[in-house]
């Protein structure tokens, strides 16, 4: 085996996982071939793990018949120890996450791993700089390469570290909005450019020194992003995160000349992109307002809309009448929002379903773009509670039907059903494409008490002559509502 | 301040004015109630019911009149009545003002507050004493059984071994509540049902009904005042008439429940257009207290003319005085509620628009008709909870225009970005170039890729990307590889590039392994 066909053949394994990423990523756009599509995925990864995996060793053990033998080296075989030792490492704590982790706690997870990429990018990209001997070669494009990649990844490592502690609750979920944090966000920036120029200028190993001084920069300015973004907001940051990370990947590629880097790297990037700008038209807002309007803490707007609206009467109602109302119903649609995941009320809430099917009442859910903390968050949490996709509707599906539906069930939702959206030009929210349940016979509410959502606006909805209001944590007004359904039934 | 419950009187009527449900709630309120004995009784509740719910049973009617303060009624009074009522007190019911002129004399004479269930305005918060509603609600349902018992045929379409059965024809007129109860009452026994109605606005009601809708293409907009229809022109209701004429022909059951306000209900049935429907048709002329949607209708009963029957009740709420009963003493409280604010005793608040419209005399002086409201803009929004309309549809439709204009400007910005990569593509080295050539094409790839991405699967996406991007394993095996690693520096770039292989591998065993367990629950 010659180092010559082992370089053609790591090309066309490339190449070939590259293809399998492509392939992979079309596989999930329907339920059908998703799980396909994530095979195809982890074929592609083992191939480049394993082509990788076999240059290392037979460049470091010196195994390939025209390195003019010699054995292993005492670098390499300690290359090839650490190699293993981590992959084995790496690997087993992964897989030990992924089988422990609660599907209510998907988000914290994703935001996770996204600092991991970050991570490794910073690291990637500080070791090459440290190897002797390459520097000098590739010049200053290299050079500004290396230094972009650490900047994204560190800014993804810290942007995620808080984004998981804010999914987590160990950082409260409302923006912190500091005097001048825009110009702190430029300044940040600016100050890394001209390290970058000083980088560039002296290369060599004191020059480092300037890569980690901007690395800390970009992983304050990682943290401020993030810290300054709502809890409302986290789906499109977490999208956002997703989409650095890949940049981070691609950026890696650039510093490394590896194209499989590059060419992953730029379709995760797109596709974190995708899911972002898929969020933000979900509330009508753009990227720019999300990232950086501090959304959901401006203090005058939604107090003063309070104020305005007059608080009307609330129907309060029991679990004996919405049980007899869901028993009288031809058609129920049932919303669920992130209350429904807080209060894990998933399998309850699908225990209520089957029961309503049984009793040929027709049950389908609603699921809005924003609802949750992730994109597509509702609709894992109901595959985990056993409901088929099939009845599972998006807005634009399931909008039409509310006139003709009997009862809606709204679980833990808020913002997603608010009809201040459509119809109150001086709501935070005017705009935002919305669940329209109001146009449903009876709307039924499930809720905690009468708080406004995360974007601290109040619900007209509660107030509606054919709303009905149930209060409780979610979970247990539904068990309760389920007990009832069969004393009735 | 004391509640009198009184039976009604009116001939056939078998409604009462509190249940004991709402019994109950007016002593929670701090009423006393009184009622009269045998008030309930047509309506299923016995005198035992409401001295269980806490109320007392007044002697006689003569004692429940001398000591009520408040009085809660179904039908106007009789003349007997309005003369024995307490000196200023408030009565609460159906008054019907336009039409019984010498009956408010009366109540004037007694000094008394009247408050006409009839009169309260048909605006969102009023809803829930929205009598009529709830009223018109029970006899379009009501009328929909009545028809079916006189019909001699099946409603619902059969295939049976005997032959088959068509499903029954029903034209319903008016799509008011009455009628878009019948519509719903009738599609429920399975027949097939058109309605007619001279408002274009209700079609989509009716539709959601799954009633198909009767086009009526004259020009002259039917919309009144506060949702309800107005009269029309002379060559309109001819053409209206031939309209209908041609439907009922091919109907079997017609449930007319056209109205206009203050006014006689309009001829829309002629006798000419019974002539022409199948013998054994059944028409129910809801409208027969106001003069009949057929002059052939006789008022309160059952009559046949050329072999279709016609139905003329004008009680049908008191056919199902239970249910009835129930609904309209809820309303009945709800209004009372409204006028006993907490702690503070009976107050009316004439600034108060549901008070001020129900209200016909205070204290003996005419209050009726209210002083006129700005015309409301449109029926939607007299109505909103209640009518799912296209004002709404439109405010839906409004919000992607903005989302296009950020679309462009999302698009410059990308082509400011590309530029610059051009720019230093063509300032570096040429393999930066080619770098640069594979990035942009990945991304156009990913771009369209991603886009057909089912919303559903957004987080198992959003997992195998997570994944996907552990790629930098290879780069870090890379570094890792190609170190000469001699060397402090040496060593230290080695464990650097572990390390990031070590995190990477928690990313790509992670994000697959948590995606497969996500996409294995997904099911049909």
């Amino acid at each position: 085996m010659t180092l010559e066909f082992l370089g053609t053949l790591r090309g066309l394994s490339y190449l070939a996982a590259s293809m399998l990423f492509i392939l992979s990523l079309r596989g999930l756009s329907t339920q059908q071939t998703a799980r396909g599509g994530n095979l195809l995925g982890m074929l592609g990864m083992g191939l480049a793990v394993l082509i990788t995996g076999i240059v290392l060793v037979v460049t470091n053990l010196g195994l390939a018949a025209d390195a003019g033998g010699g054995g292993p080296t005492a670098t390499g075989g300690r290359a090839v120890g650490l190699l293993v030792a981590a992959l084995i490492g790496g690997g087993a704590l992964g897989a030990l996450v992924a089988s422990r982790v609660a599907m209510t706690s998907m988000p914290e997870l994703v935001a996770m791993l996204h600092s991991f990429v970050g991570a490794a990018a910073v690291l990637v990209g500080i070791a090459t700089t440290l190897q002797p001997g390459g520097d000098g070669a590739h010049g200053a494009a290299h050079l500004i390469e290396i230094f972009v990649g650490v900047f994204v990844g560190a800014v993804t490592f810290s942007g995620s570290v808080i984004a998981f502690t804010k999914l987590r609750g160990l950082v409260g979920s409302r923006p912190l909005m500091l005097p001048g944090r825009h110009a702190l966000n430029a300044s940040l920036v600016g100050a890394s450019i001209v390290l970058a120029v000083l980088f560039v200028r002296e290369p060599g190993p004191e020059a480092l020194i300037y890569l980690l001084a901007m690395m800390g920069l970009a992983l304050v300015l990682g943290v401020h992003l993030v810290m300054a973004i709502g809890g409302g907001d986290m789906p499109v940051v977490v999208s956002l995160l997703n989409s650095y990370s890949g940049w981070a990947a691609a950026a890696a590629g650039f510093m490394l000349s590896n194209d499989l880097l590059i060419v992953t790297g730029a379709l995760v990037g797109s596709s974190g992109a995708i899911l972002s700008t898929i969020m933000c038209r979900a509330m009508n807002r753009s990227i720019w307002n999300v990232v950086f309007g501090g959304f959901g803490a401006a203090p005058s707007g939604p107090k003063a809309v309070a104020g305005a609206v007059p608080a009307g009467v609330v129907h309060e109602t029991s679990v004996t009448e919405v049980a007899e109302l869901l028993l009288a119903a031809r058609l129920v649609i049932i919303v669920p929002g992130y209350g429904m995941a807080v209060a894990q009320a998933q399998h309850a809430v699908k225990e209520i379903s089957s029961f309503l099917t049984e009793k040929k009442i027709k049950v389908e859910y609603a699921i809005h773009p924003v609802a949750g903390r992730l994109p597509g968050h509702m609709n894992v949490l109901l595959a985990e509670a056993n409901v088929s996709y099939e009845i599972v509707k998006e807005m634009e599906e399931i909008n039409p039907e509310f006139p003709k539906t009997d009862v809606v069930m709204v679980i833990g939702a808020n913002d997603i059903v608010n009809p201040s959206a459509l119809d109150d030009p001086s709501s935070p929210i005017y705009g935002m494409p919305v669940l329209e349940v109001w146009k449903a016979a009876r709307v039924v509410m499930l809720k905690r008490s009468m708080s406004a959502g995360y974007a601290g606006v109040d619900n007209p909805l509660a107030y509606r002559d054919n709303t009905l209001m149930l209060f409780g944590d979610a979970r247990q007004s539904v068990v309760n509502l389920l007990t009832a359904l069969r004393a009735q039934a | 301040m004391i509640v009198g419950i009184p039976k009604e009187i009116y001939p056939r009527e078998r409604r009462v004015a509190a249940t004991p449900e709402t019994v109950a709630k007016l002593i929670k309120l701090g009423l006393d109630v009184i009622v009269q004995p045998g008030a309930g009784d047509n309506a299923g509740y016995d005198d035992g019911t409401y001295v269980t719910a806490g109320a007392r049973i007044a002697p006689s009617a003569a004692v429940l009149f001398g000591s009520a303060d408040l009085v809660l009624k179904v039908r106007p009074p009789e003349p007997a009545e309005a003369d024995a009522l307490k000196p200023g007190a408030v009565l609460v019911g159906f008054v019907w003002p336009a039409q019984n002129k010498p009956l408010l004399e009366r109540l004037a004479a007694r000094k008394a507050t009247v408050l006409a269930m009839d009169a309260v305005p048909r605006i969102t918060r009023a809803q829930r004493m929205d009598a009529l509603s709830a009223m018109a609600n029970i006899a379009g349902y009501r009328a929909v059984l009545e028809a079916a018992n006189h019909f001699d045929r099946f409603l619902p379409g059969q295939i049976t071994a005997a032959g088959r059965a068509k499903p029954a024809q029903v034209l319903v007129l008016g799509a008011g509540v009455a009628g878009l109860a019948a519509i719903a009452a009738a599609r429920g026994l399975g027949a097939v049902v058109k309605a007619f109605d001279t408002r274009a606005a209700v079609r989509e009601q009716v539709e959601s009904l799954g009633a198909s809708f009767v086009e009526f293409d004259f020009k002259e907009e039917g919309e009144g005042q506060g949702g309800y229809a107005k009269e029309m022109s002379a060559a309109y209701l001819a053409a209206e008439q031939a309209l209908i004429a041609g439907h009922a022909a091919q109907s079997d059951l017609v449930i007319s429940t056209a109205l206009i306000p203050g006014k006689p209900a309009p001829q829309l049935l002629t006798a000419d257009a019974i002539k022409a429907m199948r013998r054994g048709s059944v028409i129910v002329d809801m409208a027969a207290e106001q003069g009949g949607n057929c002059p052939l209708t006789e008022r309160d009963q059952v009559v046949e003319k050329f072999g279709v029957t016609l139905i003329g009740y004008t009680d049908l709420p008191s056919h199902m005085a239970r249910q009835a009963s129930d609904l309209y003493a809820m309303t009945v409280y709800n209004l009372v509620e409204l006028l006993m604010p907490k702690d503070k005793g009976f107050v009316l608040d004439l600034d108060d628009e549901v008070q001020r419209g129900a209200l016909i005399l205070k204290d003996g002086a005419l209050m009726w008709p209210p002083p006129a409201r700005p015309k409301p803009p449109a029926p939607a929004s007299t109505t909103p909870a209640a009518q799912p309309t296209k004002g709404t549809s439109t405010a839906a439709s409004a919000p992607s225009q903005p989302t296009k204009k950020k679309g462009i400007g999302s698009r410059i910005a990308l082509a400011g970005v590309v530029a610059l990569l051009a720019a230093a593509g063509l300032a570096g080295p040429p393999e930066l170039l080619q770098h640069l050539t594979v990035f942009l094409l990945a991304c156009v790839v990913g771009w369209h890729v991603i886009w057909n991405v089912a919303p559903a699967l957004h987080t198992p996406l959003m997992s195998v990307t997570n994944a996907i991007s552990g790629i930098i394993l290879v780069g870090g095996m890379v570094v890792l590889s190609s170190g000469t690693g001699s060397g402090e520096s040496g060593f230290t770039a080695d464990a650097l590039s572990a390390i990031a292989i070590l995190l990477a591998s928690i990313n790509v065993a992670g994000g697959f392994l948590v995606t497969q367990r996500m996409l294995r629950m997904f099911r049909k």
